[in-house]
Formats: C-alpha cells, sequence, structure tokens
C-alpha cells in the first residue's frame, strides 16, 4: 500500500525535473482524425486537455500536532507535480489504444482518470457505456470471504446485482477452473489462483471498455492462451480496449491506435507500429 | 433529448451501481462480525442482552436506580441500543475511507460508499438487537411496568430516519479528519467515552440532582435526546414537539455539515489517504 503511494510520489518528482527539457515542435498526431463525441455514437471515450497536477507537502505529515507547528512555524511547503499536460484522445468502439511510456510518464494516472477514480485538475473526460477497470487484479476482493461471496462483491463493483452474476457465476467459475475452491476463503488461495478467478470475473461481464493496466499476463501458459483467446473474442463482440503494457506484443496484437506519453505529455499518437517503433528508438538511446 | 436519455441512463447505472456496492458491503459487514463464531449471526441478539445483564448486575444497587419509573433491565437495554447505533456506526466508518485503500485507487466506487455502509450495518444490528428488546420486554411483562403500545411504530419512524441523520453526518466528518490526521482515531476513543457516560443509559438524570446551569449543558447533548424520544415511545410515550425538533433538527444540521465537508474534501482525499 505505502509502497506504492512511494513509487507515485519518486516517479513524479523525476517527471518534474525532466519537465522543463521536454520540447515540442512537431504536431505529435500521426494519422489521427478526431470526430465529435455528441453526435458519433461510437466515439466511447473523448478527453480534451486533460492536465493533471498534484499539489503535495513536501514531506508526510499526518497528525496534527506535526501540522501546527510547522504551519505556526511557516513551514507548511507544497510542491507542484505536473503529471499530465494537455492530454487529448479517442477511443472509438471495438477499437484498443495502448498506452505505452517510461515509467513515471503518467500512463497510469491517466488510465485513472479516465476510470473516473481522480479528476483531473483541469479538462473533459467524457465516456458513453459500462467501463470496467482492471488496474489490478483483485481490488475489492474481501480474504475472509469464500470465492463465491467475492464473485457477487466483485460484481456488484461493477454494477452487477445478485441476481444477474448468478447467470454469468457458473462460466465464470468453469472459465477460473475453480470448481473445486469456491467455498474456501480466498486467504487461503495461491496468488495464481486468484488472479484467474479476478480475470474471469472482469471478461466475462461484457464491457463497453476494458481498462488495464499491466494485469495481462495471468497464470501459467495454457491460461495465457485462454485468456488471449477470450480477449480476441471479447474485441470481435465490440469492446473497447484501453490498455497499459511494457509488452510491444501484446500492444501489437490487441490495438491499433497507440499514445506514446513521455513525461506526461504526448509524444506521439498514431498507429501502432508506429509509436512503438518510435518508442523502442528512444528508450535504446 | 436522446442526449438528456443517455445522461439519465447512466446516472441510473451508477445509482444501482452504488445501490449493490452498498448492499453487498453491509451484508459482508454484519457477517465478518461474526464469522467462525459458532452461535453466529445469533450473536447480534445475544450481544446486547449479555451487556444488558452486566449493566443490570453492575448497577443494580449503586445510583440513580430509584428514579427510574421503567423497568429497569428495559430501561438499561433500551438506552444501551440507542447509543450504540451511534457508536458502532461511527466508530467504524471513521477508519472506513483508509480502510478502503485498494478500492478507492483501482475501482469506481464512490467514496460515501464506504463510510455509509458502517453506518447501515449499525442499522441491521439495531434490528437484532430490537429482537432481544422485545425478548426481554416480554420476560419483564409480569411486572406490570412494561407496556406494549402503538407508540413503538414510532421508533421506525420518525425516530430512525433522524439518528440515521446525524450517525450519517457525524461519520462522514470523521472519516474525513481520519484521512488527514490519524490522531482523531485515538481523541475520538476517549470522547467516545466521556460521551457515552454524558448520556443517561444506565442512570437517569433526574437522580443527578443537577442544578439548572449543569441540566442545560447536560441537555445540549443530542444523543441524550435521541436515547429520551426511544424510550419514551417505547414505554407508550408520545415525546412533546419541542423533542421532535430537537431530534430532527440535530440530525438535519449534523447531516448537511457532513456532506458540505466530504463534498469539499472528496478531491483531496485520495491524495492523502
Amino acid at each position: 500500500m505505502s509502497k506504492d503511494k512511494e513509487i507515485l510520489t519518486n516517479n513524479t518528482v523525476e517527471q518534474s525535473v525532466v519537465q522543463s527539457t521536454a520540447s515540442q515542435e512537431q504536431s505529435p498526431y500521426i494519422q489521427t482524425e478526431f470526430g465529435d463525441f455528441d453526435t458519433d455514437e461510437d466515439i466511447l471515450l473523448d478527453i480534451k486537455d486533460v492536465e493533471m497536477t498534484y499539489r503535495l507537502p513536501t514531506e508526510r505529515i499526518d497528525n496534527i500536532k506535526e501540522y501546527f507547528i510547522k504551519f505556526i512555524k511557516g513551514k507548511l511547503r507544497y510542491q507542484k507535480f505536473e503529471v499530465l499536460k494537455g492530454v487529448t484522445l479517442q477511443a472509438r468502439r471495438g477499437e484498443g489504444l495502448a498506452l505505452i511510456g517510461r515509467n513515471g510518464a503518467g500512463k497510469s494516472t491517466l488510465l485513472r482518470i479516465i476510470a473516473g477514480i481522480m479528476d483531473p485538475t483541469s479538462g473533459i473526460v467524457r465516456t458513453r457505456g459500462n467501463m470496467v477497470p482492471l488496474l489490478k487484479l483483485g481490488a475489492g476482493f474481501d480474504g475472509n470471504a469464500s470465492g463465491e461471496e467475492n464473485v457477487y462483491l466483485n460484481g456488484a463493483m461493477m454494477g452487477f446485482s445478485h441476481k444477474e452474476m448468478k447467470k454469468k457465476y457458473d462460466s465464470i467459475v468453469e472459465f477460473a477452473e475453480l470448481e473445486k475452491f469456491m467455498k474456501m476463503p480466498i486467504k487461503n488461495y495461491s496468488s495464481g489462483m486468484l488472479s484467474r478467478l479476478a480475470f474471469a470475473i472482469a471478461v466475462d461481464v461484457q464491457p463497453d471498455v476494458l481498462l488495464i493496466d499491466e494485469v495481462l499476463a495471468v497464470g501459467d501458459a495454457r491460461f495465457q492462451r485462454k485468456c488471449s483467446e477470450r480477449i480476441d473474442q471479447l474485441r470481435d463482440n465490440g469492446t473497447t480496449f484501453i490498455v497499459v503494457s511494457h509488452s510491444m506484443q501484446q500492444i501489437k496484437r490487441l490495438c491499433k491506435q497507440a499514445v506514446y506519453l513521455k513525461d506526461g505529455r504526448i509524444q506521439m499518437y498514431g498507429p501502432t507500429d508506429v509509436v512503438s517503433a518510435q518508442y523502442l528508438k528512444d528508450t535504446m538511446v | 433529448m436522446q442526449k438528456n436519455n443517455v445522461k439519465m441512463s447512466e446516472r441510473a447505472l451508477r445509482l444501482k451501481k452504488s445501490y449493490v456496492v452498498l448492499s453487498s458491503m453491509v451484508a459482508r459487514n454484519v457477517r465478518n462480525q461474526y464469522r467462525r463464531s459458532v452461535l453466529g449471526i445469533l450473536w447480534t441478539v445475544l450481544n446486547p442482552l449479555l451487556n444488558m445483564l452486566v449493566m443490570a448486575f453492575v448497577f443494580s444497587n449503586i445510583f440513580g436506580r430509584d428514579n427510574i419509573e421503567m423497568d429497569y433491565a428495559v430501561y438499561v437495554l433500551s438506552g444501551t441500543i440507542a447509543f450504540t447505533i451511534m457508536r458502532a456506526a461511527t466508530n467504524n466508518a471513521m477508519h472506513s475511507l483508509v480502510n478502503s485503500y485498494d478500492l478507492m485507487t483501482k475501482t469506481r466506487t464512490p467514496y460515501y460508499i464506504f463510510p455509509l455502509s458502517h453506518v447501515f450495518s449499525a442499522l441491521v444490528n439495531f434490528g437484532f438487537s430490537l429482537i432481544a428488546l422485545i425478548i426481554v420486554m416480554l420476560i419483564r411483562l409480569p411486572t406490570g411496568k412494561v407496556v406494549f403500545s402503538w407508540t413503538m411504530l414510532m421508533v421506525l419512524i420518525p425516530w430512525l430516519p433522524c439518528i440515521f441523520m446525524f450517525t450519517t453526518g457525524l461519520s462522514l466528518i470523521l472519516s474525513v479528519i481520519y484521512v488527514r490526521f490519524r490522531d482523531i482515531g485515538h481523541i475520538y476513543s476517549v470522547l467516545l467515552t466521556l460521551w457515552n457516560y454524558l448520556t443517561p443509559v444506565f442512570y437517569s438524570l433526574k437522580s443527578l440532582n443537577l442544578d439548572a446551569t449543569a441540566m442545560k449543558i447536560m441537555r445540549l447533548n443530542p444523543m441524550l435526546h435521541y436515547v429520551n424520544y426511544f424510550r419514551d415511545v417505547i414505554n407508550g410515550v408520545v415525546p412533546d414537539w419541542k423533542t421532535h425538533l430537537v431530534c430532527f433538527g440535530a440530525g438535519a444540521i449534523m447531516l448537511l455539515i457532513g456532506l458540505l465537508i466530504f463534498r469539499l474534501a472528496r478531491r483531496s482525499i485520495i491524495l492523502y489517504i
């Protein structure tokens, strides 16, 4: 938990330093056309000029005494971190969009903003349809509850009632291959079992938009193949994917379009082949 | 027109999501309380009963009993379960935001769900406690001091909505403060003990022989009015309009403050948690 946060702040520090050197000469958009969100029903996600700035105290203060001492001494300083700036993008029905970039480029923050978990400092985010964020497998699982109860709980987080989940229950269990373990509290599950269950739930609800943050490599080779097949099936049925991943192979298979983020700005936006090639070239240097 | 419809249906979907998550969280909270216990859910009834026995035993002859016209067992139990709604809900809700870090950063669950789920769990537990109260009242029926009257229905309306508002407001405030200042956890547990003793749960206010000013100060405590209201309707008495006003007013004001603070802090919660 706290580790997560440390990484977040470290990234942003590194970023704000680099920020000043980043320059923009030419338009980063290659063969990209934006439609009108209001009239075009096929556009499921529309983001305009999104900016995200964190204002965080330079050191962590979480008790009143320290807060007042610092306040009186006038040492309550805040540092601004620009995590995202001027991000504009769109995703259409059944289209994959990949977010690539180095650690700390703002990919996960962007995904969180798209998911509606965070509000951007400025800019517009508009979405259509049922969006399922898969930012961490098993977020929202309750360790004390059995696998069965967790299926319903997790379904609830995605907006499905007990009745609706009941219809999906059998296929979820079958896909996760956990028939024997559904009555067991999931704190006794292995991590592989846990991810299989989480993944099975997420792909079974047929979302309109699926947000994925580096969670595609699940289980053993055989299960991974099964996942790929299911994802292909979802894509053919018109699910839009927004994927953060460092595996270029995976991205090329799943997404036609890619966004290359660098220091919180869009460095390049266009066909996956072109963008990923540029990204790989940049990272080699 | 079309756009409006889409917006409406999306709002409906969001509301439905919140409702489903809330109800499953409440069910989980209630179940988790008694997980791995032999008697399970029965404890929700047994717990207040046993507590009442201890209270009745400890305070049977010590102080404050003379001025109580109600049956003492019923008096203590009704006071305890009325106060417990507030205590259990706020105490659990205070930690709820911090404890749900994973859910807040990885799923799109509205924040108010977390404190609210604990308030509803407390209400469910209160429902079970009512069973205990009715059992005790049936047992004490032969003493002639216990009455069953239609006024008991006033527990459901308007008493329950009023204390629900009060508790929800306080829970929202505490959960937000706890995100910034963990000190509040220690402070509040002490305050809660003090609050419990200042509320006539097992003694009667009359027996304290307070002077007018002290009495006035004691009556500033909203929980005193909630507890008294609850006892009155259990006892077949309809409280006067002033008590109604105080109970409703305290609830509404607390809820408004809570919502306001929660709304103001909503954006920064995720940054400080």
